[in-house]
């Protein structure tokens, strides 16, 4: 055979592979997104400060706490500008951002929630973080394993977690006073929470001992808690899930509790929908003794009960309660994606951006001021974080849930396209149960059957 | 008089007096219950939180508190949706009547081919509600990049239908020997449109911005879609924005909601009788 | 010849937005409708013909919504119309201060549909809402959040906040009643109810109509009350067509199913325009 004709040969074959390797399902995401490259160096090239944009929605003393360390950073060097954009909440954010994949309209930094994931992968529209940490060497041998577990699908880090919250159990040491109770064990198991609740209400304490707000992430936290994945396919990180995992006996469990407690008048069902503070307010009136929110929360509830609105309130923070199992608390909160549109420069200037945020004197400094929880062990040994955690110890119960428990495949947390959908069949059967009497069993498989009608139809649609 | 004549008299004054005090009973019941809202959401502005909170509720501020004006007003960027709100309803406002006045004269006043077919084309666009399109002129706006401008909320309304007939009607009574008059006269058509048609129109005209005015106003569903900051978010998406952010100081919401309607107020108190004229536009027809 | 050009010329820039703003729109949902779009830009959409309509028109989702809308709009329309006729009677009178009452009841008009929707959300709120209290649901399951009422406090927002319109459109209405029509069935010995039923009422049929008509429409339009409110919850009891739309644009990212939902829409409104038009042109009574 000619040389010509071999190095066709050869050039043929290698196309065959290539592209056989694109139209294997999962394959094409993953070749594609190894072969983005992070440009780390293209900002030595510039030729004055870059300037960049990034999106994100923080509020209140969060928003001012993130402003301050964006000002340090601008003020510390000059070859990055970075300005911030206040989108107002992550569902504007992510709305924004889909809105800005046709129009062109896009930040260099967008701060997208936990949920977005592969919404953010199958957009096909950002650098891989793990890509800049490649090319640059960056260490993340301290990070929290569990939260970069959580943002990598495939083998690829796609996101740099930014702000890590997890749900925790807040409750009123006075309103355990008056029932008897020591207001240093709050409970820890299902059936501890309801015991402390029969007690709460049959003493008179509070007209009820819990409140539930319907949150879709009872089931998705519960299930991490005990172990159990959420979706099929490694919970979606092997392989796009294709169903969901959730109706099985761990599933009823949970749902049966849930049932139970408001049935048996021990818990309150304050409703959905998003940013709804009704549980809280609960523990407020007197109406409930303890709830189950987010850590992010706990600035805000401090500030609030500071102002002396609710004297007979003293909160307590302690680990979120739940089935018990091998498993332990998913990651919430949001990560830092990069958009693939930004030029060289500025991809590289956001960069930079993300591992000053990840100093561990501004992880420690972010933790501080809004009571997230830092992504790296390192910013532990901070003094400012030391003597926060010494004078407040409560902001600590959220990081040492997230180092505690097991690191699998259920605590690395569900990797789902149509988060939104399936999120939203888990509500609508939890309201079903809790307030129209529908039995746990058929709620639970409801929400599976209409969860899973809306993977399939989000499946077919991303091709 | 004779007595018992007298005596019929009296009970049927009585009865009337009666009936007069049922009647002003009846009407102030029903005033308390349609003012109910308004009046708590004042009263509540000038309460603090923990004051609302509290059973039983107190329905009138014996001390009131009116930090949550300026909390609304700043933090709240009430101000700021405000000011967004004027600007863009008001060029709704001239936008819709300025194309429906210059149509409506083509409409009433020329004659060209297909003028008939494009009347029928302009009533079409009224059977096609916002709703049904809202979500595509997104995308346009969005693919323009003008998410977030004034421009972005101002472009997809500046055309009504509604308008161009109401004012077409309006034009049709114009005398047509005044019409004669003025073009012996040598006044061209936009002369004519200007100095004759429209000051014999301004009732109509007036009532069709009124009308304008007060749904731009309330518009809720474009700006929410076409503004996701502060920017040029307009004060009705802003109201449920400063919900949203108050968490617990409802005080603060309420003084949103009543700095919201303000301008509304005044507005419609000066402008009644043409509000009252654009709003019953159809309805009334002998 | 010069009356054609400027003819067109005037009616240009209204044609330009109608185009771009009204006709595009409308036809690209005939488009989307048939095709099932992916939720990101830049992935290819796949042509599905009518599959995805019919999934759409016979999923229980959207016979959910359309229940729920249907619904809505029975609570708003007459109970709004009759309230709004009860206040013009009564204010219709000449006693001293009406002027007073006229206002009041005219008010509402000063609200808009987010003000009157926040008004009442935080009324409604189930630890410290007012209107919670006075329902002695304090401390239980909110009526927003309750999916038996939900809809019903939905409905109540609207109707109040529409009052005000509702009001001086029927208050118009009776002042184009003659008075010399009532003098004439005062003579004839008929009685305020009966006066009522035989001059007020056929002589109000256009106002009465046109509000139906006009209320109709604008109540299955409606969409920011719900997004304040309830936000279609719970459990998609209040999840009216419109409101279902938009989830699933911006929610779901799901624009073909969307369009067809919008085309279900518009269908609707345009049948009920055209049977009320029919209907009423054959009951509304002529001034002889």
């Amino acid at each position: 055979m000619s040389r010509a004709r071999s190095s066709t040969l050869q050039a043929t074959v290698v196309l065959a592979a290539v592209l056989t390797l694109m139209v294997l399902p999962g394959g094409a995401g993953v070749a594609a997104a190894q072969s983005v490259k992070c440009p780390v160096k293209a900002l030595a090239r510039a030729s004055g400060p870059v300037e960049i944009v990034m999106w994100h929605s923080m509020n209140r003393a969060n928003e001012e706490t993130l402003q301050r360390l964006t000002n340090t950073f601008n003020a510390s060097q000059s070859a990055v500008k970075v300005q911030l954009l206040n989108t107002t909440s992550y569902r504007d954010t992510f709305t924004k951002f889909r809105a800005g994949l046709s129009s062109g309209e896009l930040p260099d930094i967008v701060q997208l929630e936990d949920t977005a994931l592969q919404g953010v992968i199958d957009s096909r529209s950002v650098v891989p973080i793990g890509a800049c940490v490649k090319a640059d060497s960056y260490d993340t041998k301290d990070f929290v394993e569990r939260v970069l577990d959580y943002y990598t699908v495939g083998g690829t880090l796609y996101g740099m977690p930014f702000n890590v919250s997890n749900p925790v159990l807040y409750y009123n040491k006075q309103a355990f006073q008056k029932a008897g109770l020591d207001p240093n064990t709050p409970p820890k198991t299902l059936a501890d929470v309801r015991s402390v609740s029969e007690k709460l209400v049959t003493s008179g304490a509070t007209k009820s001992g819990y409140s539930i707000k319907l949150d879709p992430w009872y089931l998705e936290q519960w299930l991490a808690k005990a172990g159990k994945p959420y979706v099929n396919n490694g919970n979606g990180r092997d392989k796009r899930a294709t169903a969901v995992a959730f109706n099985t006996k761990a599933g009823r469990e949970i749902f049966t509790w849930l049932d139970s407690m408001v049935d048996d008048k021990l818990a309150l069902n304050t409703g959905p929908p998003e940013g709804n503070i009704d549980n809280l307010l609960a523990i407020g009136a007197g109406n409930s003794a303890m709830t189950i929110d987010t850590s992010a929360n706990l600035g805000t509830i401090l500030q609030v009960l500071g102002s002396g609105q609710f004297p007979n309130v003293t909160v307590g923070v302690a680990p979120m309660p739940g089935p018990s199992g091998k498993g332990g608390v998913l990651v919430g909160g949001a990560a830092l994606y990069i958009p693939k549109a930004s030029s060289p420069e500025k991809q590289a200037a956001a960069w930079e951006f993300i591992k000053f945020l990840n100093e561990p004197s501004s992880q420690a400094e972010w933790s501080v001021g809004t009571g997230y929880v830092p992504n790296r062990a390192l910013a532990l040994d901070e003094p400012v974080l030391k003597a926060a955690w010494a004078k407040t110890p409560e902001y600590k119960v959220a990081y040492d849930q997230l180092v505690s428990g097991v690191n699998n495949v259920a605590t690395a947390g569900p990797v789902i396209g149509p988060y939104r959908e399936v999120r939203e069949a888990v509500v609508n059967a939890m309201t079903r149960m809790l307030t129209q009497g529908v039995d746990p069993k058929s709620a639970l498989a409801d929400a599976a059957s209409t969860a899973n009608d809306q993977i399939e139809s989000y499946n077919a649609r991303v091709g | 008089m004779p007595a018992e004549t007298e005596m019929a008299a009296r009970q049927a004054r009585r009865r009337r007096q009666l009936r007069l005090v049922g009647r002003y009973v009846l009407l102030s019941a029903l005033a308390v219950i349609v003012l109910f809202p308004i009046y708590i959401t004042v009263v509540n502005s000038l309460l603090r939180p923990d004051q609302i909170a509290a059973r039983p509720p107190s329905l009138f501020p014996t001390d009131p508190q009116w930090g949550a004006y300026p909390d609304a007003w700043t933090d709240g960027h009430m101000g700021r949706y405000l000011l967004n709100s004027v600007i863009v309803t008001t060029a709704i406002m001239v936008g819709q009547v300025l194309l429906a006045i210059l149509a409506a004269s083509a409409f009433a006043f020329l004659e060209f081919p297909g003028r008939r077919v494009l009347f029928v084309v302009f009533l079409a666009t009224m059977m096609v509600p916002f709703e049904v399109v809202f979500f595509t002129n997104y995308q346009t706006i969005a693919d323009l990049g003008l998410l977030n401008t004034y421009g972005g909320l101002v472009l997809p309304f500046l055309a009504t239908g509604f308008g161009a007939f109401l004012l077409r009607q309006a034009f049709l009574t114009v005398p047509t020997d005044l019409r004669d008059a003025a073009a012996m006269d040598g006044y061209g058509h936009w002369r004519f449109l200007w100095r004759v048609a429209v000051p014999l129109a301004r009732p109509t005209v007036a009532a069709l911005s009124v009308f304008a005015f007060l749904s731009a106003w309330g518009q809720y569903l474009w700006p929410l879609v076409a503004t996701n900051d502060e920017k040029a978010r307009t004060v009705q998406v802003g109201l449920a924005q400063l919900r949203d952010t108050s968490l617990n100081d409802i005080n603060v919401t309420f003084a949103g909601v009543v700095l919201a309607s303000v301008p509304l107020i005044i507005l419609l108190l000066v402008f009644q009788r043409q509000l009252v004229r654009g709003l019953t536009a159809g309805a009334v027809k002998g | 010849m010069k009356d054609a050009l400027l003819g067109y010329a005037l009616v240009l820039p209204s044609l330009l937005v109608f185009g771009v703003f009204v006709f595009y729109p409308f036809a690209k949902n005939f488009s989307l409708a048939l095709h099932r779009t992916p939720p990101f830009p830049g992935l290819p959409k796949r042509y599905v013909g009518l599959d995805q309509v019919g999934d759409v028109l016979s999923s229980s989702e959207f016979h959910k919504s359309l229940r729920v809308t249907i619904e809505f709009v029975l609570l708003t329309v007459p109970t709004g119309i009759v309230l709004g006729l009860l206040l013009a009677v009564l204010a219709h009178r000449q006693l001293r201060g009406i002027g007073v009452y006229r206002t009041i009841f005219s008010s509402t008009v000063a609200s808009s549909v987010a003000a009157a929707s926040v008004i009442f959300f935080t009324l409604l709120n189930p630890q410290v809402g007012l209107l919670t209290y006075w329902l002695g649901r304090s401390g239980e399951l909110g009526v927003l959040e309750d999916p038996d009422t939900a809809l019903l406090a939905v409905a109540v927002t609207t109707i109040w906040q529409n009052l005000g319109l509702s009001f001086i459109l029927m208050s118009a209405g009776l002042q184009g009643v003659p008075d010399d029509l009532y003098e004439a069935a005062a003579v004839d010995g008929a009685n305020g109810v009966r006066r009522f039923w035989h001059v007020t009422l056929p002589m109000l049929s256009p106002t009465l109509f046109f509000a139906a008509v006009v209320g109709s429409i604008m109540a299955f339009q409606a969409f920011g009350q719900i997004d304040i409110l309830t936000e279609g919850g719970p459990n998609n009891e209040t999840n009216v067509l419109v409101y279902s739309i938009y989830k699933d644009v911006f929610r779901f990212g799901n624009d073909g199913v969307a369009a067809v939902k919008a085309i279900a829409l518009f269908v609707i409104v345009f049948v009920l325009t055209v049977i009320q038009l029919r209907f009423a042109e054959r009951r509304v009574s002529y001034a002889r």
